[in-house]
């Protein structure tokens, strides 16, 4: 089973509980152990690797010591040849043929190392992939859980009984009403600001003489005796 | 480590407002121990009912929002929200849809390397992608 699937019945195990809980604490636990698991195989894969290198290495020195035998093997036969000494030749030459042989079992040998090494490294680059990808997981999982917790906590501190039962749409009705309040009182107080700012470029017009002064009683009894 | 670094952006939050002025309170709920995960609980002004939750861990910063209970979901109507909430994931800008056992969530997810503005964006987006996910699916919820 993937990671995902089995994240997934933990959190709809843990869901389906009477409880508040969200996640299934037990499958949590049983993951993480297979994380420890995971870990474990991942030490001993690098404990081979190193182990495998190692032999490799010695291999490469047999090999590379072989190839040097062979060439320095090689001068001795054409001295040997120069010199006419056939037979020494001959006896020079079956040690370079079996070198040449042990050469290629070596060879072959290092060959398979190389490509276990390979292998090794390309095993523990996935797993320790798929181990962070793990430990995100986990880590998302408990983070929701905590979440949850704190969501429940806030809720009932918030406003008291109920709370949490508060639906959403009662929620965004008091948001929406609240903000509706500061914009009207908002709009209120810039209406007053222009109407104060009317107030007083009205008076200062009145004190220069250019507007008229307020209509008082003796203005209009003498307006009205005038049309008589 | 990574509470630490929800502690020193909880800090550096505690004297910024959003772009439009909005304050904002926020109030770290720390782990019963070392290996417990913290979370930082921010609430924007004049929208306490949305609380916002921050967490931090190796891989990301996560702020979340309560949206609405299953029970809130009018009966026969939960395919159609589904299929709503689905279609407008990929439209709503930096926030996405999920659930949290009963409860449906909207949040987003941060670089852990995100600096204090960046989550200051994100905390302003994502309550107003909160406010207007519950004024677009309205229809499908219930009142009580």
């Amino acid at each position: 089973m993937n990671i995902l699937k089995k994240l997934i019945s933990a959190i709809r195990g843990g869901a389906n509980e009477v409880g508040e809980a969200v996640v299934d604490t037990q499958a949590i636990r049983i993951l993480e152990q297979e994380m420890r698991d995971a870990r474990t195989e991942l030490d001993k894969a690098k404990t081979s690797l190193t182990e495998i290198m190692a032999e490799k290495m010695g291999i490469e020195r047999k090999v590379t010591e072989l190839g040097k035998s062979i060439a320095e093997h090689e001068g001795y036969v054409e001295k040997a040849l120069e010199k006419g000494d056939e037979a020494l030749a001959l006896e020079v030459a079956e040690k370079i043929a079996d070198s040449e042989n042990e050469l290629m079992i070596q060879q072959g040998i290092l060959d398979g190392y190389a490509n276990k090494v390979e292998n090794l490294k390309h095993l523990i680059n996935t797993t320790e992939r798929n181990m962070k990808a793990m430990e995100r997981e986990i880590s998302i999982v408990k983070t929701t859980e905590k979440v949850q917790k704190a969501n429940e906590m806030a809720s009932a501190k918030f406003s008291g009984s109920d709370s949490s039962l508060r639906s959403a749409k009662e929620s965004l009705e008091r948001i929406t009403q609240r903000q509706r309040k500061r914009e009207d009182q908002t709009k209120a107080a810039m209406d007053l600001d222009i109407e104060t700012g009317d107030q007083a470029l009205e008076s200062k017009l009145e004190q220069a003489g250019i507007l008229a002064d307020k209509t008082s009683a003796s203005a209009v009894l003498a307006r009205i005796k005038a049309k008589k | 480590m990574s509470n630490n670094k929800l502690k020193l952006l909880t800090d550096e939050l505690d004297n910024k407002s959003l772009s439009t002025g909005t304050g904002l309170t926020i109030e770290l709920i720390e782990g019963d121990n070392s290996d417990d995960v913290s979370v930082a609980q921010i609430l924007v002004e004049g929208r306490e009912e949305l609380p916002i939750y921050m967490t931090v861990d190796e891989g990301q910063i996560l702020c979340i929002t309560y949206l609405w209970h299953e029970r809130e979901v009018k009966s026969g109507m939960r395919a159609d929200l589904m299929d709503v909430l689905l279609t407008l994931n990929v439209s709503v800008p930096l926030s996405a849809f999920s659930k949290i056992g009963n409860q449906y969530i909207i949040y987003g997810a941060l670089s852990p390397d995100s600096n204090v503005n960046d989550v200051l964006l994100e905390i302003e987006v994502l309550s107003d992608n909160a406010l207007e996910a519950i004024e677009t699916v309205s229809e499908f919820l219930n009142e009580e």
